[in-house]
């Protein structure tokens, strides 16, 4: 019996070890090589570390989002990216999600998912050609999305909300 | 479409994730053969069967029941995130993609040239007729043979060939091969222990779970670890028919002897195997007479324990490797 609950014990032995063996090893990369994806506790942190310059907040924010963004995520390897989530104010959850990535490469994520586009719709954002988006999230909530090229780098801006103000945070993302 | 966003595509993080999953299958796996001492090649190849099949199907049943798995949000809490190691650079010039991507491609190739040309070849072979020598003595031993074995008793080709030669062909036309150099070198129990480990070969050959393993372990034909447990199941193969021959025979010392004949080298002693190493020898030799002097080993000291079972052990660690492959992306 003694050696019965010794061989399972060697086994739960083993698997600590691989699950510590695996924590190690997704540590490792960030030790390694600056500008691995990761989070970032703020704006300046990223642009001190990171040296993107080029990383724009918006300047209009409606009262029902959150300052400052929840979540940062940031990298520069292989490509210059970042992401900010932003949360509704009184409550939990993302209502407002801003990425930028380097240009024909994919953007982070997509924290705010649109199920269904119900409209697709060129829109001329100060001067540049953005594509605007409005459907529905979960749970039927109304959504919106915005994207235009911004040097050389795409930002999409996406928000649980209709696009009204969703288009007042786009222009106070373009300088 | 670059390397990155390839490996960021559907197919791409299956493939990377099977690669993964496989590796991390193989760690566990013998974890559990060294925890609960298991010994029965029956109760080991199924284990290695399941590092077979599990990096198939792990990445698309995850998927399926959480497709947000591949989100940020996901990441933070994974056990391992591959996109961390895919986008490191060695050296700031070459990314790791490079090697891993090197890695698969040479994989595929091995498998082509070793598994896929060979047995396509030895499917081919095994339905066309062979020319059998003319060998009254051998012939006579053989049919001796196979007359004291309660089994079914295959097609027995003898092959005029003074080397030592035993094989079997599988398929509609299954055969046992053996040279007339072999029946000369063999005494009649060897003879008969070394028909009944072909016969089980042919007769494993029907079961239909070694065949849809194999078709199934071609949609990995690119994963290095899948690789390495498909031949160690079919390693356990050879040591799960040397069972059933013993279990017919009840002479293990026969059969040993009769292995004995197929080192590269004739007339070496088991443990010259391990002098080859470091010796100037191909690394095929080495392989095959290591495998030989571990069956021959095994043999020598009876320890043949075909009894089955184990399933508990299989299914605990099916649910660990499940748990913990989980979040590995």
């Amino acid at each position: 019996m003694r050696d019965k609950i010794r061989r399972y014990v060697y086994f739960a032995l083993t698997i600590v070890a691989v699950v510590i063996l695996l924590k190690t090893l997704n540590w490792l990369p960030l030790v390694l090589q600056q500008g691995t994806l990761r989070t970032y506790d703020s704006v300046e942190t990223v642009r001190a570390q990171l040296n993107i310059r080029d990383l724009r907040v918006p300047n209009y924010f409606p009262q029902s989002v959150t300052w400052p963004p929840s979540e940062i995520w940031a990298q520069t390897k292989p490509y210059v990216a970042t992401l900010m989530v932003f949360q509704r104010a009184g409550a939990i959850g993302p209502i407002l999600v801003i990425s930028q990535a380097a240009s024909d490469r994919p953007a982070l994520d997509d924290r705010i998912r649109i199920l269904q586009v119900k409209e697709s719709v060129p829109y001329d954002l100060k001067g540049r050609k953005a594509l605007l988006k409005v459907g529905v999230c979960e749970q039927n909530e109304v959504c919106s999305r915005i994207s235009w090229n911004e040097g050389n780098c795409v930002i999409t801006a996406t928000m649980k909300s209709s696009p009204f103000e969703l288009i007042k945070i786009a222009e106070s993302l373009v300088p | 479409m670059n390397i990155p966003d390839i490996l960021q595509s559907i197919a791409g993080r299956y493939v990377t994730q099977s690669f993964l999953h496989a590796f991390i299958a193989v760690i566990i796996t013998d974890g559990a053969l060294r925890a609960w001492k298991i010994e029965d090649p029956a109760v080991k190849q199924r284990f290695r069967i399941l590092n077979v099949l599990f990096p198939i199907f792990s990445f698309p049943f995850y998927q399926l029941i959480n497709p947000d798995r591949g989100s940020l949000l996901f990441r933070t809490v994974a056990l391992f995130d591959s996109g961390r190691w895919m986008g490191m650079e060695v050296f700031g010039v070459v990314s790791l993609h490079f090697f891993f991507l090197f890695l698969l491609a040479g994989t595929a190739l091995v498998f082509f040239f070793q598994e896929l040309v060979p047995i396509l070849r030895h499917l081919r072979e095994s339905d066309t007729d062979v020319a059998e020598a003319y060998d009254p003595v051998g012939k006579d031993l053989v049919e001796e043979a196979l007359m004291s074995l309660p089994m079914d008793r295959p097609r027995t080709v003898i092959i005029d060939d003074g080397d030592m030669v035993l094989f079997s062909s599988t398929g509609r036309k299954a055969a046992v091969f053996v040279s007339s150099g072999l029946l000369k070198a063999l005494n009649r129990e060897q003879v008969r222990a070394a028909l009944a480990h072909e016969i089980a070969h042919i007769t494993r050959s029907r079961r239909p779970i070694l065949l849809a393993t194999f078709l199934l372990r071609m949609i990995m034909f690119f994963n290095p670890m899948v690789l390495v447990e498909f031949r160690r199941a079919v390693r356990n193969e050879e040591k799960i028919c040397d069972d059933i021959a013993i279990s017919v025979t009840g002479r293990p010392d026969a059969l040993a002897e009769t292995l004995k004949k197929f080192y590269s080298r004739p007339g070496r002693s088991p443990d010259a195997a391990k002098e080859l190493l470091s010796t100037d020898v191909p690394l095929e030799e080495y392989s095959h007479d290591l495998q030989l002097e571990s069956r021959i080993t095994r043999l020598e000291k009876a320890r043949l324990q075909s009894r089955g079972g184990g399933w508990l052990p299989f299914t605990i660690v099916l649910l660990a490797m499940s748990g913990v492959c989980y979040f590995v992306v």
